[in-house]
């Protein structure tokens, strides 16, 4: 395989490194990876993913191509690859006024040999960005999924390879590419960060000098997304740029027995909104330790209020180990961690509940549910007649308006064209539709129903009512049937 | 001599062609004479919190003195928290005027010229009759817009009845314009005019100038003097207006008659009922169409006619019974409300000094604008920035609700708290806040104030 002007670009970059470094004499160098044998061995796990994608942003849609590197983990075929381009926006359209959604509507593995395998979209993480995809059928494929080292260890200035995928015109479709391990990090979680890749690189296996696959390319844990637990972040990064280096396989391992499936709930919820325990906060106090999570509301009907948690509970241990958590940032890490042990796990908790003059000691057990359906997993319904689509309410939008399922009833108005005959008539992003005409609407199954009934009419205008900033009104379509 | 002047008129009136080149250039003129030397140009230090502390700021307005007394009416925006204010009068002389009272839903306000300190004769505008204004009308604008030489500019009525969105605010915070119309002009209408007269050509106050439209050339608004007249009343009576209130808020009936099976012009539509609100108390819903209000009928066919129907409701006392015809279905039912009192749109201000942000008493309207639960805590107006409390995450909106374990019931409690923990430096203070619906703790450290900070270090 030819390792194209990348590797070579890389090859005096290294030369310069090794220069500058001033001839350290045991500094290793990128020359001791050695592609050639490589080569040998990445075919049998090594796909490009050919996908179509639907991207909407509004009511606007358009179909995108896109290749992507895969990497087979399994034995049943299971392919992994950065799934960033597929995540959407999840629970963001509340800030920004669109939804924007990535669907897949065509999947094809195609080997390095140039075989066609169908496959399937399975979901993608939101914390890693790892999408996974099935193939429909293994017959007649010859693989053998990558396995990864076990607990690989690093140190700084030890070099690392990878292939990345380049442009479909180009024949072979990969490169190698080189970086070096810079730093090993603590918090916000132990990682080990690399430089020389970048971002268009992720979920690309990382091998070492001795050509062991020691994990992925992946982002170390970036406080700005969202989060299904929390609903919507609590605090923004203030990096722009991402900090990527070394997803492990062990990282991997829950990940790839269950994969997250879109439209499927397979992470673990508490019901909390939480804030860090800054060291500040533990001195005041008088806690020792290193952190914690301060309760800051427990929602209604969750694990987390029949468990009795309350707000200002400080939770200090889970399972016995000490949450380590004393900035803001870092309620992300406590957050993943619930996610990703997954509905109907029991965990323990020690929390420290203000009693007036000092604290209580608690012990606590709780079983994660699981999460509430996201803005972009909730059922739909799009109205051609008039122009607009609208979703149900999740637990996302009562969080952001200040409501619950009692006080806000309705469905969301998820899309609306610009100059549609919905928008024109005075209808906006968000509104919560609560009647048409005389049809009280409180999903979209009932949205349905109302729209079929008036299309069967078609009056000439239809009043709708509808709850827009925190008050109700009526607004009056006048259709164009 | 009352003759004389009557076939003076009579003259003007029907002959045209021999006077008509000169006539408007004379009316004017003779408007300017009468109403010009009742503008007093204003110039009042208004405070704000919005930093997190006491800020003062000279800010320029325009008045109309009305009353021989010395009674000046200008915006609410103008004068409406002004500490100390110095009026000039149109011999440039200078007077200072204590505040009387203000009314941000009409932003109106009333001060009066402390008149000892001024030897000229107190000249007084007259007061015309808005309602009987009409589209097309010349009318000018006076006021002192941007320095202390007065301004003359003319226009017509380009309408007399615009309707604002009870949504609009004040540039001090308040929302303002439920209860009233706008009159609509071209005459030019500056930042300084703001509360300067608009008047006809018989030298009468039509309205009161009142704001601009950044965004379009030769719009400007007046409120009406009909308003005016009443306002201003009130505001020297009592310092207030004092209004009544049931927590509706109404919609237009114009393009939803047939949807509720009403005539043409019969009915106001309810919208939306604030949540515990008399009407929400009496179960007034929205859907529901008033017909009739004390067994007088209503309608609100076209938004322009909502002011009018909020303003019978405020009318009343408060503690007043409303009762309500209402349409709901196919049924008319009876409904019998007991109004309350409006009462303050925002609450008072209370800097908490050394502890990095300044708060507000929450009051019924706040709580029901931001969505509070009720009236409890202390609203954060403003956050100093890299305070502890900045640091901590306050800002601006939160309500406090806690400090320490004592709960903060009312801005009073947290006066008198902050005296005891300021007496006693207490060095860190845990506060329980309510921040876009959720609780959040916040740590502020907090730290002495500038003069005994010399010593110890």
């Amino acid at each position: 395989m030819n390792n194209g002007v990348g590797m070579r670009a890389k090859g005096i970059f290294a030369v310069l490194v090794f220069l500058l470094a001033g001839c350290a004499v045991s500094a290793a160098v990128a020359q001791d990876l050695n592609f050639e044998q490589l080569e040998q061995r990445i075919p049998r796990y090594t796909v490009i993913i050919d996908m179509s994608i639907e991207v909407s942003f509004g009511i606007h849609s358009a179909e995108q191509k896109g290749q992507y590197l895969g990497t087979v983990v399994t034995k049943d075929g299971l392919v992994i690859f950065d799934g960033t381009d597929l995540l959407g926006d999840n629970g963001m359209a509340a800030f920004t006024g669109i939804s924007v959604k990535a669907e897949p509507t065509s999947v094809e593995l195609v080997t390095l040999s140039g075989q066609r395998i169908e496959a399937e979209y399975i979901g993608t993480d939101q914390y890693t960005r790892i999408g996974f995809i099935k193939p429909v059928s293994t017959e007649g494929w010859d693989f053998e999924p990558v396995q990864f080292k076990d607990n690989p260890k690093f140190a700084v200035g030890d070099w690392l390879g990878l292939y990345m995928i380049l442009p479909d015109f180009i024949d072979p479709p990969i490169a190698a590419d080189v970086g070096m391990i810079s730093a090993l990090v603590k918090a916000p979680e132990s990682f080990a960060l690399t430089v020389g890749f970048s971002q268009v690189e992720m979920a690309s296996v990382l091998y070492d000098e001795k050509l062991n696959a020691v994990g992925i390319l992946g982002l170390l844990v970036d406080p700005s997304d969202t989060a299904p637990d929390g609903g919507i972040a609590e605090s923004m990064s203030q990096y722009a740029m991402p900090l990527l280096g070394v997803l492990t396989g062990d990282r991997l391992t829950k990940l790839i027995n269950d994969p997250p499936r879109k439209g499927e709930v397979s992470s673990g919820w508490l019901g909390i909104r939480l804030q860090a325990l800054t060291d500040d906060m533990a001195d005041f106090w008088g806690i020792d330790g290193k952190g914690g999570i301060i309760v800051n509301e427990v929602v209604k009907d969750s694990p987390a209020e029949e468990a009795g948690l309350e707000v200002g509970d400080i939770i200090v241990e889970l399972n016995g180990q000490p949450i380590e958590v004393n900035r803001e940032e870092n309620t992300r890490l406590f957050r993943r961690a619930i996610s990703e042990l997954g509905p109907g796990t029991a965990l323990e908790f020690t929390l420290l509940r203000p009693n007036g003059a000092g604290l209580d000691t608690l012990q606590m057990a709780v079983t994660l549910a699981e999460a509430p359906l996201g803005a972009t997993d909730a059922p739909e319904y799009e109205s051609d007649a008039l122009e607009f689509k609208v979703r149900d309410l999740v637990f996302d939008d009562y969080m952001f308006f200040n409501q619950n399922p009692e006080t806000l009833k309705g469905v969301f108005i998820s899309e609306l064209r610009q100059g549609g005959i919905a928008e024109v008539g005075g209808l906006h992003y968000g509104d919560v539709i609560q009647r048409i005409d005389s049809h009280d609407i409180y999903s979209v199954d009932d949205m349905a129903e109302a729209m079929e009934a008036v299309e069967a009419n078609k009056p000439p205008e239809i009043i709708f009512f509808i709850w827009r900033d925190n008050r109700t009104m009526f607004v009056n379509i006048k259709t164009d049937w | 001599m009352k003759s004389t002047l009557l076939l003076l008129v009579v003259l003007i009136a029907v002959s045209p062609t021999v006077f008509g080149a000169t006539s408007l250039q004379e009316q004017i003129f003779m408007a300017r004479d009468k109403v010009m030397p009742a503008v007093v140009h204003i110039q009042p230090v208004v405070t704000n919190y919005f930093t997190g502390e006491l800020e003062k700021q000279s800010v320029v307005g325009s008045g109309v003195i009305f009353h021989p007394d010395g009674y000046v009416v200008t915006n609410y925006h103008v004068a409406g928290k002004a500490e100390r204010i110095i009026c000039t009068m149109y011999d440039r002389e200078q007077v200072t005027a204590e505040f009387v009272g203000g009314d941000p839903m009409t932003d109106l306000a009333v001060i009066k010229l402390n008149l000892e300190e001024y030897h000229g004769v107190v000249p007084v505008a007259e007061f015309g009759n808005s309602d009987s204004v009409q589209v097309g009308q010349y009318v000018l604008a006076m006021g002192s817009p941007l320095s202390l030489s007065r301004s003359v500019s003319a226009g017509v009525i380009s309408t007399k009845d615009r309707y604002f969105s009870a949504d609009v605010r004040l540039p001090t915070g308040e929302r303002t314009g439920r209860y009233n119309l706008w009159i609509q002009t071209d005459a030019a209408i500056n930042p300084g005019n703001s509360g300067g007269p608009l008047v006809d050509l018989e030298g009468r106050v039509v309205g009161i100038n009142s704001r601009a439209t950044l965004f379009a050339n030769n719009i400007g608004f007046a409120i009406p003097v009909n308003i005016v007249r009443n306002v201003t009343q009130a505001l020297m009576a009592d310092g207030v207006v004092t209004r009544s209130w049931i927590g509706l808020h109404c919609q237009a009936m114009q393009e939803m008659e047939k949807y509720f099976g009403t005539d043409r012009n019969s009915g106001v539509l309810i919208a939306s009922v604030d949540p515990g609100s008399p009407a929400d108390e009496a179960f007034l819903k929205a859907g529901d169409v008033i017909l009739q209000m004390d067994s007088v009928p209503v309608s609100a066919r076209f938004v322009e006619e909502l002011p009018a129907f909020y303003n019978r409701i405020a009318s009343h006392k408060p503690g007043d019974q409303v009762l309500l015809e209402v349409l709901r279905g196919d049924q008319k039912y009876h409904f019998s409300v007991t109004t309350r009192q409006l009462g303050e749109l925002q609450g008072d201000d209370f800097e908490a000094k050394g502890w990095g942000f300044a708060v507000k008493a929450i009051t019924r309207q706040m709580a029901l604008e931001y969505q509070l639960d009720d009236t409890a805590g202390v609203f954060v107006v403003g956050v100093k920035r890299m305070s502890s409390a900045d640091e901590g995450g306050l800002s601006r909106g939160d309500v406090i609700l806690r400090i320490n374990n004592e709960i903060i019931g009312n801005l009073e409690q947290f006066e008198t708290l902050y005296e005891e923990y300021r007496a006693n430096t207490t060095p860190r203070l845990l506060m329980t806040v309510k921040q876009g619906g959720a609780t959040r703790f916040i740590l502020v450290k907090t730290e002495e104030e500038e003069e005994g900070e010399q010593t110890n270090e």
